[in-house]
């Protein structure tokens, strides 16, 4: 009875304008990457009616270095953490040993600490390993930094396997890596590609660890979108709206993903926070 | 006694080899769970244990990044509450911490119940989208762009002309007096969409016979809102309260990129000036220090949270 009476029209209203609210800023930029500047100084709010199509092929001209970079990163960095992680999941959930506890809380305290903590000391080990200017620094940081996390949600997946399975394996005289093999890895892709989806798009975003590694001719997307030059030819008017086109393609590759992946990515954030 | 050494030699050779056998399996699970544990824990131990250990160890340190660190006990903790920079820190991330947990908890909530009491499951469909699509955003990106929209010839600006109020024209991230303002305020209507989803999910597993039962008694729809929804998604509160006290306090890249700490100090947060005196000033025990404290109060912070909310549901 009360749902009949519920005024829809003006929730829909108000839900439009906030949802607009919201996406104003990602508009902003879409709109004003395919203007010139003399253009966005004009009509920064305005539909680009002559989009500047050269704009983005000289912002990816600018970038582009930044892309085999960061993809080469974030794809090491995220199939090494969920492998190991996995590995790690299936010996707390599937192994007997007495120090299953303990060493559970070892991986499990590291997420009580947090980044900014051991940014710095973080830094001058890189240093220390001669890893600066390595992408090699930011990717054996970014393995670890992933552990906690995976572990802990694998776990609770590796568990939820039923037990029959694994002794139809042992019966069949497979060992312990066979069982990992043949029954963990194929059953835990739905949840390894949700992990995967949450930590690509952390880590390609991520600006602070690559700031301090990297220098700026060896930049990551998110450096090198932040910290934007020009190409030398490009009108400098235009240098403004050159960064939001770079802005919308850094955004990309993280749309395609969702567009793919989206019901995953919304699965595992809503199913992560209920059983926390 | 023949027949006693008989029966029991035997069986306590059994007993032996069983014990042996029972420890050898103990030993080989171990080893097999170790080759399996080894890879997360050389990663951790180097990576993540090793620098955490060294940052609560450094804050008691003097150090210049160069020359080994000397010991200096509590020096770096006694010059931080000299510190005036420091202090006034302190200051900026309570009315950051103050100001800013309220607009994280609060629009998600609202937004997610009017998505929720929308009748079609189509429309909520649509709405979640339109919400989270931001979400592919580069964090970087959201910051410069809401940079440009403070500017002096921004967005803000532009929209405060357009609606008549011209006259509060500001170069509001070159004023010292709205610069802080404006970092908090960032992200105008605070739709986060991470926080949106929380809420949306809590909402989605309250029973529906709950609602039947408010609609049968005839609550408002807001009536039911504040006694049914709200109890029942304390939990998400609970968790986007911990979530929020922690991002805020630990938010270093919004400082960093948009207004460098300044104009002045006058945004400087204490993990912006931990930044600043360990990577611009070379003072990377000072800095430690300074992290350390952060790190402190915002466990104790976070336990309180935890404490207080598990004792009342």
């Amino acid at each position: 009875m009360v749902q009949k009476r519920t005024p829809s029209l003006t929730t829909h209203i108000i839900l439009l304008i906030l949802a607009a609210l919201t996406l104003y800023p990602m508009i902003f930029m879409v709109f004003n990457a395919f203007k010139s500047g003399v253009q966005t100084a004009a009509s920064p709010f305005s539909f680009p009616l002559h989009p500047l199509l050269q704009n983005f092929s000289l912002a990816f001209q600018a970038t582009a270095s930044a892309y085999w970079r960061s993809g080469f990163v974030v794809s090491v960095s995220v199939a090494a953490m969920l492998a190991f992680a996995l590995l790690s999941a299936y010996a707390f959930a599937r192994l007997e040993f007495p120090e299953r506890e303990v060493l559970f809380y070892v991986i499990f305290g590291l997420l009580l600490v947090p980044g900014f903590l051991t940014l710095i000391p973080l830094f001058l080990e890189i240093k220390a390993l001669n890893l600066l200017n390595s992408l090699w620094g930011l990717i054996l940081p970014y393995i670890a930094g992933g552990q906690a996390f995976c572990v802990f949600i694998l776990r609770t997946f590796v568990r939820s396997i039923p037990g029959d399975l694994f002794d139809a394996a042992r019966i069949d005289g497979a060992g312990e890596l066979q069982s990992f093999l043949k029954i963990v890895v194929p059953l835990s892709v739905p949840i390894v590609v949700t992990l995967a989806l949450l930590n690509i798009v952390g880590l390609w975003s991520d600006y602070i660890l690559p700031s301090l590694i990297l220098s700026s001719n060896h930049a990551t997307v998110a450096m090198a979108i932040a910290n934007f030059q020009p190409p030398p030819l490009a009108p400098s008017v235009n240098a403004f709206n050159l960064q939001l086109a770079a802005f919308t393609m850094a955004s990309i590759p993280i749309a395609v993903l969702f567009l793919f992946l989206m019901r995953y990515f919304v699965a595992g954030i809503t199913n992560g926070a209920i059983k926390m | 006694m023949l027949a006693d050494r008989l029966a029991v030699k035997p069986s306590t050779e059994d007993t032996v080899s069983r014990a042996d056998l029972h420890r050898r399996a103990v030993w080989r699970t171990r080893l097999i769970a170790y080759a399996f544990l080894a890879p997360t824990f050389i990663f951790i131990l180097s990576f993540s244990y090793y620098p955490a250990v060294r940052a609560l160890i450094g804050a008691f340190t003097s150090w210049d990044g160069f020359n080994p660190p000397t010991w200096i006990g509590f020096s770096n903790f006694t010059q931080a509450f000299q510190d005036p920079v420091f202090l006034q820190s302190i200051g900026h991330v309570a009315l950051w911490t103050v100001v800013g947990i309220p607009l994280a908890l609060v629009p998600p909530f609202i937004v997610a119940e009017l998505v929720f009491q929308l009748r079609s499951m189509r429309a909520q469909y649509l709405y979640r989208t339109l919400f989270i699509i931001s979400m592919v955003l580069p964090t970087v990106v959201g910051i410069l762009i809401w940079q440009y929209i403070y500017e002096p010839t921004g967005v803000l600006n532009a929209v405060l002309k357009l609606i008549g109020l011209g006259f509060i024209h500001h170069a509001w991230l070159a004023n010292p007096a709205y610069a802080l303002w404006a970092v908090i305020l960032m992200g105008f209507p605070w739709v986060a969409p991470f926080n949106l989803l929380i809420y949306y999910a809590g909402l989605q597993a309250i029973p529906g016979e709950l609602f039947d039962a408010a609609a049968v008694d005839g609550t408002t729809r807001w009536g039911r809102v504040l006694k049914v929804d709200l109890p029942l998604v304390m939990s998400q509160v609970k968790l986007l309260l911990v979530l929020s006290i922690v991002g805020v306090s630990q938010n270093l890249l919004t400082p960093l990129l948009m207004t460098g700490g300044g104009p002045g100090t006058s945004t400087t947060t204490p993990v912006f000036y931990m930044y600043q005196t360990a990577i611009n000033y070379d003072q990377y025990g000072y800095g430690m220090a300074i992290a350390f404290m952060v790190f402190v109060v915002v466990m104790v912070l976070a336990l309180l949270n935890m404490r207080y909310f598990q004792s009342e549901s």
